[in-house]
C-alpha cells in the first residue's frame, strides 16, 4: 500500500512536469517562432527606375515616397536605375541583377514601351511580385500599375479650357509623341474635358520629347493657324517649347495656355502668365503608392490593377496655396 | 477502503488546490502588475525622453527665431535704413551703406537667407542690389507683407519666398513694420528669411524609432513641418496633428490611433512641436518582457505545484499512517507500530492521543483478561471443592462399619487409600496431574470402593503408555467411577466390572469409564449434566462438576459423553486436548 502511494506520487509529479513543459514550452516555442517569423516578414522589394537621378524633381520626388513607405511598412528597400531615360541595356541588366537577388517584389518603372516586356516578364516568371510605376508597356504584365492617370490629367486640362471656352476658340495641341500612351491618353482626356469644344481643336504637332522642336513647331502651328487663342501642351518638354514660342511671339496675352508637368521654368512661366494653368503629377505619391502596393502584394492583400497616383491643376493664383507649394517647390531644389 | 481513499485524496487534493491558487494568483497578479508597469515606465520613459529632445527643438527653433528677432531689430533701429525707405533723389547714397549693413549681418548666420527692406516708395533692397523684386507678383499678395503694412510682427512658417526674382527658397519669414520715427508711420517693411533646412533638419534629426518622427504646427494649426506633408494634403495620410485641448497647453502627450503624441509649445513662437513613436514599435520591447514573465510564472507555478505535492504528501503522511494504524486496531489487531512521531503538531498530538488510547484499549483488555481467569479459577476451584466432603463421608462411614465389625487390616487397607486419595486432592498445589497419577488416584477410589462393596466391584485400569506422562486437569476420572458405582454397579444384582482405558486418539487423550450396571435411560442422559435434577440417592454433581472444569479449561469443545443402555451398562468419555507441559490453559 505504502509503495503503491509512492507509485502514485511519482505519477502525479510527473504529470505535474509534464504539464508545466507543456505549458511552459508550447507557448514559448510558440512566441519563438512568431518572433522569428516577424524578423523574416520584413518584406524586401526593389525598385527598378528609369532614372535615378538626384537634381530632378520628379524622380527625387519620388524616391523621397518610396523612402516613405519603406520606413512606414519597415521594408527593405533597394533602389536602383539608370542615370538617363535613354540606357535601355543599363536597366536590362539591373532587371536580371534584382531577380539575381529574388526580392519579394519588384516595383518597375519601364524604360521602354515594348523593349522591357520580356525582363518585366522575367520577374514574373522567377516567383516575384511585380509591380509598374508611372509607365505601362504593350503587353499587360505585372499585379499593378501606380501612375498619373493620363486620361485625368487630360481631362482636368481639358475642363479648364472648357470654362474660357466660346465659339471663337480655335485650340491647338502641342504633343510630344504620337506613340506615346501617355500622350495618347492626355490627349483623349483632354477632348474629353473640352466636351463639345473638342472640335475647336484645329491642329496638333509632335515634338518627340524635344523643347526646341517643340518651340519651332508651335511657332510654325502659329503661323499657320493665326487664329489659335488656346494651347495645350502635352508633356514637359512640349509645354516649356510652346510656352517659350508664345512668349516670344508676344501672345502671352491672347493666348490661354495650358501645360503639363511642373519644372522651374514652367512654375515661372505660370508665374509670369504665359501659362494660365498648370497640371501636374505626384511623384511623391507615385513612389509612395508604388512601394505601398508592391508590399501589399507581398503581405497577400488584394490590390487594384490601376492606381492613380494623382494629377493637380495649378493656376497662377494657387501657387502658393499650402498644399501646392510642396508640389511645384521640392525642398532639395533650394540649393540650384 | 474506496471512500476512505477518496476523502483521503480529497483532503490533499483541496490542499495542493489552495496551494496552488494562492500562488497562481499571486503570480498572475504579479505578471499584470508588472507588465502594466513596465509598459507604462516605457511610456512615461518615452514621453519623458521625446518630450526633452522636442523641448530641445523648441529652444532651438526659438534660438533661431530670436536670431532673426535680433537681426530685425538691428536692421530696424539702423538709421541709414529709414532714410533709404523715405530717399528720393540721394537714396543710392543709403543704399550703399544699407547694403553693407546687410552683408555684415547676414555674415554672421548661414542659415539666414535673405535680408530685406521693401519700402511704401518703392525703394527696396534684398541682400544686395544685384538682387531684383519678382516682377510677376504684387506686394499686396504676399501675406507677411500685408501683416506688417498693418502693422504687426509676424514669424510666417515655412513657404517658399517669392519675392525674389527666379529664386524660390523655403524659408520660415520674420517680418516687421518700419515706422517712421517722427510720426511713426509705416514707411516699409523687414523681412528676415531662414532657412527652412534650419528648422526641418532639427525635426529630422530628432530619432524617435524606425516609425517615429517629430513634426510642428503652428498656432493656427498651420503644417510648419511634417515629414508626410504632401501625402497628407493628397489624403494618403491621416492625421489629427492639432487635437485643440491638448495643444494649448505648454506640454501635452496624449495617445491616438495606436500612437504616441508628446508636444511642447513655444510661448515665443507659438509653434508646437510634436513627437510621434509607434506604440507597437515602443512596446514590442514589452513583447519580450511578458513571455519573460509568462515563462517565470509557469516554471513558479510549476514549481509550486510540486512543492504542493511533496509538501501536502509529507504534511499528510502520518495522518495516512495513523489511519492504517487506526484500520488494523478496527480489526482487533492492537499490535500496532508505534511509530515515531516527528511532527510536533495537531496530527502529533493526534497520533499521540491515538496511541494512548490503544495503549489503555491494552491495559483494559489484559486487565479483563486477569480477571477473568480469576474468576475461572475460583470457578474451578469451587467446583473442585465440592468433590471432598461426599466422598470423604461416604468413605468414613465405610470405615466406621469396618471397624465395628473389627476388621482390622481393611481399615487399614482402606484408611491408608483414603489418606493417599485425600493427599492427592486436598493438596491445592498443583491444578495439573499426570494421567497416570490421576488413574492412581482414581485406583485408590476404586480399592476403597471395592472394599466397602465387597466382592460386588471389579475394575481394572489401562493406561497407554504415550499419554502416562501427559498432564490433564486432576480429579476429573473418579466423579465418573463414583457415578459408574452409585447409579450403575449399585442397582445390578451380582458383581459389576468398571474398566477405564485411557488412550491416545487423534490427537486427544481419551478417558473411558465403562461399567456393566444398571445403566441409564435416554431421559437421564438428556439431564445428566442438568444442575436443576436432583437425584434424591446420589446426585449427579460430581459428573457435572468435571463437565464443566473441563470445559472451562480446555474449552467447550472438550468435556464428557455418554453411551448408555438400561440393563446394559454405561460408557462415560473424556476428551481432552494434549497439553505440551507447562502451558498454563489459555
Amino acid at each position: 500500500m505504502e509503495y503503491r502511494k509512492k507509485d502514485s506520487m511519482k505519477k502525479i509529479i510527473l504529470f505535474i512536469i509534464v504539464i508545466t513543459l507543456l505549458a511552459g514550452g508550447i507557448p514559448f516555442l510558440y512566441l519563438c517562432s512568431y518572433q522569428s517569423e516577424q524578423a523574416e516578414k520584413k518584406v524586401s522589394i526593389i525598385f527598378i527606375s528609369k532614372r535615378l537621378d538626384e537634381n530632378n524633381d520628379f524622380w527625387s520626388s519620388m524616391v523621397e515616397g518610396i523612402d516613405m513607405a519603406a520606413s512606414e511598412y519597415d521594408i527593405d528597400i533597394e533602389l536602383m536605375g539608370p542615370a538617363l531615360e535613354t540606357e535601355y541595356d543599363l536597366q536590362k541588366k539591373m532587371i536580371l541583377e534584382a531577380i539575381a537577388k529574388k526580392p519579394d517584389a519588384i516595383a518597375l518603372v519601364p524604360i521602354d514601351y515594348s523593349i522591357t516586356v520580356p525582363y518585366a516578364k522575367q520577374i514574373e516568371e522567377a516567383g516575384i511580385k511585380l509591380v509598374l510605376m508611372d509607365s505601362v508597356m504593350e503587353e499587360e504584365v505585372g499585379l499593378s500599375v501606380v501612375s498619373t492617370d493620363n486620361y485625368e490629367g487630360g481631362r482636368k486640362m481639358g475642363e479648364y479650357l472648357k470654362e474660357y471656352a466660346g465659339h471663337s476658340s480655335v485650340i491647338g495641341i502641342v504633343a510630344h509623341s504620337p506613340s506615346s500612351s501617355t500622350a495618347i491618353d492626355r490627349e483623349r482626356g483632354v477632348r474629353a474635358g473640352l466636351g463639345g469644344y473638342a472640335d475647336h481643336i484645329v491642329d496638333k504637332v509632335y515634338c518627340y520629347s524635344d523643347s526646341v522642336k517643340a518651340y519651332e513647331a508651335t511657332l510654325n502651328m502659329l503661323e499657320k493657324n493665326p487664329e489659335i487663342n488656346m494651347i495645350v501642351g502635352l508633356n514637359e518638354d512640349s509645354s516649356v517649347g510652346a510656352a517659350r514660342a508664345v512668349k516670344d511671339a508676344g501672345l502671352a496675352e491672347q493666348i490661354r495656355m495650358i501645360g503639363f508637368d511642373s519644372s522651374m521654368e514652367q512654375v515661372q512661366f505660370l508665374e509670369e502668365g504665359v501659362f494660365n494653368a498648370i497640371v501636374v503629377q505626384k511623384p511623391l505619391n507615385m513612389g509612395y503608392l508604388g512601394i505601398k502596393t508592391a508590399y501589399q502584394t507581398v503581405i497577400g492583400e488584394t490590390v487594384d490593377k490601376e492606381i492613380d497616383s494623382g494629377s493637380k491643376l495649378i493656376t497662377k493664383e494657387t501657387i502658393y496655396d499650402k498644399e501646392n507649394e510642396k508640389l511645384l517647390f521640392p525642398f532639395n531644389q533650394m540649393h540650384e | 477502503m474506496t471512500i476512505m481513499g477518496e476523502r483521503k485524496k480529497s483532503l490533499r487534493g483541496r490542499m495542493i488546490l489552495s496551494f496552488l491558487l494562492i500562488v497562481a494568483i499571486a503570480v498572475v497578479s504579479f505578471m499584470i502588475i508588472s507588465i502594466n508597469r513596465s509598459s507604462r515606465v516605457i511610456k512615461e520613459t518615452s514621453v519623458d525622453y521625446t518630450l526633452q529632445l522636442i523641448q530641445m527643438m523648441n529652444e532651438n527653433i526659438e534660438f533661431y527665431i530670436e536670431n532673426m528677432e535680433n537681426i530685425s531689430q538691428i536692421a530696424i533701429y539702423n538709421s541709414d535704413v529709414r532714410k533709404y525707405l523715405v530717399a528720393d533723389d540721394d537714396a543710392d547714397e543709403y543704399l550703399a551703406k544699407v547694403e553693407e549693413q546687410f552683408a555684415t549681418l547676414k555674415e554672421t548666420r548661414k542659415d539666414i537667407y535673405n535680408i530685406g527692406v521693401v519700402g511704401m516708395n518703392t525703394n527696396y533692397l534684398i541682400n544686395d542690389r544685384t538682387v531684383l523684386i519678382n516682377p510677376f507678383i504684387q506686394l499686396n499678395d504676399l501675406e507677411w507683407y500685408n501683416k506688417a503694412i498693418e502693422g504687426k510682427d509676424t514669424v510666417f512658417s515655412s513657404h517658399v519666398q517669392n519675392i525674389v526674382y527666379k529664386e524660390y527658397e523655403w524659408v520660415v519669414t520674420l517680418s516687421k513694420p518700419i515706422g517712421d520715427p517722427v510720426d511713426g508711420e509705416i514707411i516699409g517693411v523687414l523681412f528676415v528669411d531662414l532657412n527652412y533646412r534650419a528648422i526641418s533638419n532639427l525635426a529630422e534629426e530628432i530619432n524617435l524609432g524606425q516609425k517615429g518622427y517629430v513634426y510642428i504646427v503652428d498656432g493656427d494649426g498651420n503644417i510648419v513641418y511634417h515629414p508626410k506633408q504632401q501625402l497628407i494634403y493628397s489624403g494618403l495620410w491621416e492625421e489629427e496633428l492639432m487635437p485643440a485641448d491638448r495643444t494649448k497647453n505648454p506640454v501635452a502627450s496624449w495617445e491616438n490611433n495606436n500612437k504616441l503624441y508628446t508636444s511642447t509649445r513655444s510661448e515665443l513662437t507659438g509653434w508646437t512641436v510634436v513627437g510621434v513613436s509607434d506604440l507597437d514599435e515602443m512596446l514590442s520591447s514589452t513583447d519580450d518582457i511578458i513571455s519573460m514573465y509568462y515563462l517565470l510564472a509557469v516554471v513558479l507555478i510549476g514549481v509550486a505545484m510540486l512543492l504542493a505535492v511533496l509538501l501536502t504528501d509529507k504534511i499528510t503522511l502520518p495522518l495516512r499512517r495513523l489511519q492504517e494504524s487506526m484500520l488494523k486496531v478496527e480489526t482487533g489487531n492492537f499490535k500496532v507500530d508505534m511509530m515515531e512521531i516527528q511532527s510536533r503538531d495537531e496530527i502529533g498530538d493526534l497520533i499521540r492521543t491515538f496511541h494512548i488510547m490503544i495503549q489503555e484499549i491494552e491495559n483494559l483488555i489484559a486487565r479483563n483478561n486477569i480477571e477473568q481467569e480469576e474468576k475461572r479459577k475460583s470457578e474451578l476451584n469451587a467446583l473442585q471443592a465440592q468433590i471432598n466432603p461426599h466422598f470423604l463421608y461416604n468413605t468414613l462411614d465405610s470405615i466406621i462399619w469396618m471397624a465395628e465389625d473389627s476388621n482390622t487390616r481393611d481399615v487399614v487397607l482402606m484408611t491408608s487409600a483414603l489418606a493417599k486419595l485425600l493427599r492427592k486432592s486436598i493438596s491445592n498445589e498443583n491444578e495439573l496431574v499426570t494421567v497416570s497419577e490421576e488413574l492412581e488416584y482414581t485406583k485408590s477410589y476404586l480399592l476403597i470402593q471395592k472394599m466397602r462393596y465387597k466382592g460386588k466391584l471389579k475394575y481394572s485400569v489401562n493406561i497407554d503408555a504415550a499419554i502416562a506422562d501427559m498432564e490433564i486437569i486432576k480429579l476429573i476420572v473418579q466423579p465418573l467411577v463414583e457415578n459408574a458405582i452409585y447409579h450403575g454397579i449399585k442397582y445390578k444384582e451380582g458383581i459389576g466390572t468398571i474398566v477405564i482405558e485411557a488412550e491416545y486418539r487423534e490427537k486427544e487423550i481419551v478417558i473411558q469409564v465403562i461399567d456393566d450396571g444398571y445403566g441409564m435411560s435416554d431421559d437421564q442422559l438428556v439431564h445428566i449434566f442438568d444442575e436443576r435434577v436432583i437425584d434424591e440417592r446420589r446426585n449427579g454433581v460430581g459428573v457435572r462438576n468435571v463437565h464443566k472444569r473441563i470445559q472451562l479449561y480446555y474449552g467447550s469443545q472438550y468435556g464428557l459423553s455418554f453411551i448408555s443402555k438400561i440393563g446394559q451398562g454405561t460408557i462415560a468419555t473424556i476428551h481432552l486436548p494434549v497439553q505440551t507441559g507447562g502451558n498454563d490453559g489459555v
